[in-house]
């Protein structure tokens, strides 16, 4: 679809969330809990805190739940009784909107798209994201954690979101660049009011720090260099930062269950655990976190891009600030980049 | 920042013993991502001591490293440890993890460490309301055993008695136990499973944990009720009795569970049950590894 543009003013703007929130729609933003803020649904446009840079976890789960059941069975007698778990999952996130994401957030949806549709089409995956309506709002200050411009996104991108909301005083302008976008404000046009693309203020030139090319040109022939051993050091191999990544979407199959009745589910599982690559010989390929770090690494910029022509990295920075031990992801990428 | 006093007491003492030879790694902390955070550091080589340094913004348990096989790989350790961290490597000597005749412990004097979301937004003073709460009851502002010590030139902590620490345990424990059901299931469905407390945990040393042994599969794999349910739980008991109270666990987890409040409360039960408390002396035998003829269940006698 061709990108439409729309002015709305800030006031128009809460009556908007809250008229789709009256009319059933499940708005789903940023919200202070526990002392810090996490994406959460909200009954009232007040709830949202659009003033955070970032909530403390991404929205991967509305795509892929930390656990989801992929079918379930029961015996009775010599009858086996199979329910698909796809069926659960039909329709889901029709009627969900992420509201005050960020530009980084939005990005990671297609770029998982890719992986999930390459040999085998997902359909769990597929059936939420073609449904999850995506209302980001453009960056003003990213922090210093951030890097999305890094990654070829940029706090004004409005690559992934169906609505790009962009502040210019005490209004809005809407860029919309999807179908569903459009069907999402279409019955509430009263609050909007289309404009041109020149209307909408230019993105600013934000500036790179290193080049992710050249941080995938080192990985590329250092496979082997210390720095990963000695970097990683202070890893503790624990998976905050895959779990709180938008997306790293590694899961793991297990089944639960007895002879009578179980089910089949699909949990997230993280490359830093141990036991990830452990073979049932004994044998593990990846003995050291110097090996699990270097892994991630490689499958965001190296790995990933080769395959798939998209780094597997939105430059959110929320690995490096949710890390206990303080690993930054940009200083790595960096001195990666300056070691090229 | 310039070099603190305690700093360079500390780089000093690191110096001497990576030249001297009685260590090849010394852990400690160096400056982090940001002003208002800390890193751990590993040096094997003397003229890398200059890095070190400590504050109040030292959050981590360095202890956590000693159950790394990279790091149990360099034999002699020396490590830098605040009075919580350090009774986590006694914990260790304690069940044997750890040999005290390969470690060098170097205390740090400590009044207090900022908790890190507040850091985050660049609080920089130590005060009753900015610290965590393992530091209110602290009595190890100076390590039990040290082999050396850098003492800290910052003004003590003041407690006033307006915060109180762990002020949840009091309610939790005024609940019906259906209450603390729906507490405790409230908090737990936040987990995602990531196994940050575990990893974080100087005392989480198993080379395989209950939850990575599938045969059987023992714990429920799922991240729902009872997955994440049994998780926690059973944490909670491997914990009990030995957990020292760093507090690593909740502030790694990323969702917020208040372990701690399960943590104090087995802490303080163990206490008031045994008399025994955790990490204070490596000569004592961990309280659920030996049988005491004055233990008040007598269903064993």
């Amino acid at each position: 679809m061709e990108e439409k543009y729309f002015e709305i003013s800030a006031e128009n703007l809460k009556k908007f969330v809250e008229r789709i929130i009256a009319d059933n729609f499940e708005v789903i933003a940023p919200i202070d809990k526990d002392g810090d803020t996490f994406y959460g649904k909200i009954s009232r446009f007040e709830e949202a805190n659009l003033d955070i840079l970032l909530p403390k976890m991404s929205y991967k789960e509305y795509l892929l739940p930390k656990t989801e059941t992929l079918f379930e069975y029961s015996f009775s007698g010599v009858n086996a009784d199979i329910k698909d778990g796809l069926e659960a999952v039909a329709g889901a996130n029709q009627k969900r909107v992420i509201f005050g994401g960020r530009p980084c957030d939005a990005g990671a949806g297609p770029i998982m798209e890719k992986v999930f549709n390459w040999d085998y089409k997902d359909e769990f995956f597929n059936e939420r994201f073609k449904n999850l309506t995506i209302v980001s709002i453009a960056c003003e200050k990213p922090d210093n954690y951030c890097f999305c411009t890094e990654m070829q996104l940029s706090p004004e991108s409005s690559y992934g979101s169906d609505i790009l909301l962009k502040k210019a005083g005490t209004q809005y302008f809407a860029v919309v660049t999807s179908e569903k976008g459009l069907n999402l404000i279409n019955p509430y046009m009263n609050f909007f009011k289309e404009t041109t693309k020149a209307q909408v203020p230019a993105d600013k030139d934000w500036k790179k720090i290193f080049e992710i090319e050249r941080t995938k040109s080192f990985l590329d022939k250092n496979f082997e260099h210390n720095y990963f051993q000695d970097r990683f050091l202070s890893c503790i191999g624990c998976g905050v930062c895959t779990y709180t990544c938008p997306t790293c979407h590694c899961f793991d199959i297990q089944d639960e269950g007895n002879l009578k009745e179980g089910r089949r589910i699909r949990n997230w599982d993280s490359c830093q655990f141990g036991i990830f690559t452990l073979h049932t010989s004994g044998h593990n390929p990846r003995v050291t976190q110097g090996d699990r770090y270097r892994q991630r690494l490689m499958h965001k910029f190296k790995i990933y891009s080769e395959k798939f022509d998209k780094y597997l990295c939105v430059g959110c920075g929320r690995c490096s600030r949710n890390c206990p031990e303080d690993i930054d992801i940009k200083e790595v990428a960096k001195d990666l980049a300056d070691m090229a | 920042m310039a070099n603190t006093k305690t700093d360079e007491k500390l780089q000093k003492i690191a110096k001497d013993l990576l030249e001297s030879g009685e260590v090849s790694l010394i852990i400690g902390y160096t400056k982090g991502s940001n002003p208002y955070r800390m890193r751990p550091l590993f040096i094997t080589k003397a003229e890398e001591a200059g890095k070190l340094s400590f504050s109040s913004h030292a959050v981590q348990d360095l202890a956590v490293f000693l159950k790394k096989p990279e790091v149990k790989k360099f034999g002699k350790i020396g490590i830098i440890v605040k009075g919580c961290d350090e009774k986590a490597v006694n914990a260790l000597i304690q069940e044997y993890q750890v040999s005290r005749d390969n470690i060098k412990i170097i205390g740090v004097e400590c009044n207090g460490v900022i908790k890190q979301n507040l850091a985050d937004k660049c609080e920089t003073n130590v005060s009753e309301s900015t610290v965590y709460d393992k530091c209110l009851i602290c009595e190890e502002h100076i390590p039990v055993i040290y082999d050396f010590l850098a003492e800290s030139e910052e003004p003590k902590l003041v407690l006033s008695g307006n915060v109180k620490p762990y002020s949840g345990i009091e309610k939790l424990e005024s609940m019906s136990a259906e209450e603390k059901n729906a507490f405790w299931a409230q908090e737990f469905d936040k987990c995602i499973k990531c196994y940050a407390c575990r990893q974080a945990c100087p005392l989480c040393y198993c080379s395989r944990c209950i939850v990575e042994k599938n045969m059987p599969q023992w714990i429920d794999t799922n991240s729902e009720e009872t997955g994440n349910a049994q998780w926690n739980l059973i944490r909670a008991y491997h914990l009990s009795g030995r957990c020292i109270g760093c507090g690593e666990c909740e502030r790694a987890c990323p969702v917020n569970i208040p372990l701690m409040l399960i943590n104090e409360k087995m802490a303080k039960d163990v206490y008031n049950m045994f008399g025994y408390k955790s990490g204070l002396d490596i000569n004592a035998k961990p309280v659920f590894g030996v049988f005491s003829e004055s233990d008040f269940n007598d269903f064993i006698k």
